[in-house]
């Protein structure tokens, strides 16, 4: 069963001046075991989406559904794990230990069980057992991020869905979370994620969500998107871009350092063997 | 302009955050400070303007040392810093009393501050947030904000710390963009960031790891360094691309390399010529 918005509209400050419709008309649905980006510009909506998501926040007019559940019941918050952009603000206990726990006690799991989860929940962000007695607040940026992945892993969520989860984080730290992530989806949970990094993202999503001005202005595959649309994309995949619109004979679905390497080369050999025929 | 001499600084926790840091700041220069997370950056950024001062060693800036409590408020009009969280940073109500707040405490008169908030308004492209509350706005807005904030204080040098992280690109790029008119228009940039990518227009960039000046020098000579991959940076990936051409016998020359429209051109200029 999926996660079903339907035709949604949220508005912020409603009836008064300064209403701001962050969300108009939106319809989408989300599978289990998906990897899902939402990309959009500063504003477009998008953490206001996934808010709805959970019941964090109700649509003005329009439905969300969580395998057919309302998104507000117990049920469904236990299986849709949250972390925000900046895991500081969902921090608030004193070891990481009872962070972890927190979500699995609240949701009445026996102490025994808890402590099962909090292992496994740990295991999956890379941290060993000596983090646990650790002050969350003391950690560094990406330590906090990975402690409040795994306050959202210890549910055991059928959705983990993630506001910007590697902004801020230096590029090793970004690598830890993207590898847990993929682990996540290997094992059939569904990963939504805010991003605009695309460099890091880009190889894993299968599917993209734009959003412009809180309307869906692109869905589908990462080569769709490479072919269609001009923002975001990262700086390989518009030099590629770019070499297209010159008339290079290049493949258009290019994102990495390797890839564009091993295509501009195979095309210097054409474009060499070309002349020499001549 | 800025001066830092055998500069050490430890957390409350004994944990060594700089040592021995010398290094100096001209006037007028882009500096570009890299780093992994935790490698010192930030509390360097702190020592600039005295939120921080060091345990060993000193900063002067402009003459007077961050240590002359005395002192600290002429330092703190010439040094204004961005951080990396918006949040923690607002105190108005709305996005114009926000801006206020610093002007006013530099005891400006009220004609003086509005003149200032209708400035770093513009700047930024703010004016019509004025009235909104800087809290209900995005991350990137929030980002914007702030950097209004330090702007309407009208400092000399603006020390940037991981201004961008939160952005969206475009809006990073804007943001960017307007740390480069800045410099342009004669103030002094110190940029820290982990986005190598952001770094080209620097004059000079240092490598900071584990409290340390690990390298120093000109972009096209740092961003290359090999050693940063040991370090966990990633170089910038037109740069790595150009680097491992390179060896392909496929040479790009360095401004080339600052953005992929550039990059394309000269690629097809190589290839298309023979």
């Amino acid at each position: 069963m999926p996660i079903i918005l339907e035709n949604i509209s949220f508005f912020y400050s409603r009836n008064t001046p300064l209403e701001t419709a962050a969300l108009q008309n939106v319809n989408l649905r989300i599978e289990k075991g998906e990897f899902v980006g939402i990309l959009g510009e500063k504003g477009a909506g998008k953490s206001t989406l996934i808010k709805l998501f959970n019941g964090l926040l109700c649509p003005d007019s329009g439905k969300v559904t969580v395998d057919g559940l309302a998104p507000s019941s117990k049920e469904v918050k236990s299986r849709i794990g949250m972390v925000f952009q900046q895991a500081a603000d969902q921090l608030f206990c004193r070891t990481v230990y009872e962070e972890i726990a927190f979500g699995p006690l609240n949701f009445g799991y026996s102490r025994k069980e808890t402590e099962e989860r909090v292992f496994e929940a740990l295991e999956a962000v890379s941290f060993d057992r000596t983090m646990l007695s650790r002050d969350p607040f003391s950690l560094s940026g990406g330590e906090m991020q990975r402690v409040a992945l795994a306050g959202a892993l210890a549910l055991r969520p059928d959705y983990l869905v993630l506001d910007e989860p590697i902004t801020g984080l230096d590029p090793s730290g970004k690598k830890e979370i993207l590898d847990t992530l993929k682990k996540m989806k290997d094992q059939g949970t569904a990963v939504i994620t805010v991003t605009h990094n695309l460099k890091g993202f880009f190889p894993l999503l299968e599917r993209i969500v734009l959003l412009r001005e809180g309307r869906i202005s692109f869905e589908g595959s990462r080569e769709e998107y490479l072919e269609t649309e001009n923002v975001l994309l990262p700086p390989i995949a518009s030099m590629i871009r770019e070499l297209r619109s010159r008339g290079m004979p290049v493949n258009p679905a290019i994102f990495t350092v390797e890839e564009a390497l091993k295509e501009i080369l195979r095309v210097k050999s054409m474009i060499e063997k070309e002349n020499s025929e001549k | 302009m800025i001066r830092l001499e055998n500069v050490s600084y430890s957390y409350p926790d004994g944990t060594p955050a700089l040592r021995n840091i010398n290094m100096g700041i001209k006037k007028g220069e882009y500096i570009g400070i890299i780093g992994k997370n935790g490698s010192g950056k930030s509390t360097l950024a702190l020592h600039l303007n005295g939120l921080l001062r060091p345990q060993k060693g000193k900063v002067m800036v402009r003459g007077m040392n961050t240590g002359d409590f005395s002192k600290l408020q002429v330092i703190r009009k010439i040094v204004g810093i961005v951080f990396q969280n918006p949040e923690t940073q607002f105190v108005g109500r709305t996005v114009e009393e926000d801006l206020a707040f610093g002007p006013e405490n530099l005891c400006l008169p009220p004609l003086e501050i509005r003149r200032r908030i209708d400035r770093a308004l513009a700047e930024i492209e703010l004016e019509k947030y004025r009235y909104h509350s800087p809290k209900a706005l995005s991350g990137g807005q929030g980002q914007c904000v702030a950097l209004a904030g330090v702007l309407a204080m009208e400092p000399e040098c603006l020390v940037f710390d991981e201004v961008t992280s939160m952005l969206d690109p475009e809006s990073g790029k804007n943001v960017l963009e307007r740390v480069k008119r800045l410099h342009e228009k004669g103030k002094t940039v110190v940029h820290i960031t982990h986005n190598l990518e952001e770094l080209h227009a620097a004059d000079r960039i240092i490598v900071i790891d584990r409290g340390r000046i690990l390298l120093e020098g000109k972009p096209e000579n740092v961003l290359s360094d090999p050693s940063l991959l040991d370090l966990g940076l990633t170089p910038p990936s037109l740069i790595e691309l150009a680097e491992h051409l390179k060896k392909h016998g496929v040479v790009i020359p360095w401004d080339k390399t600052s953005s992929p429209s550039s990059f394309a051109e000269e690629i097809c200029r190589l290839f298309l010529k023979t």
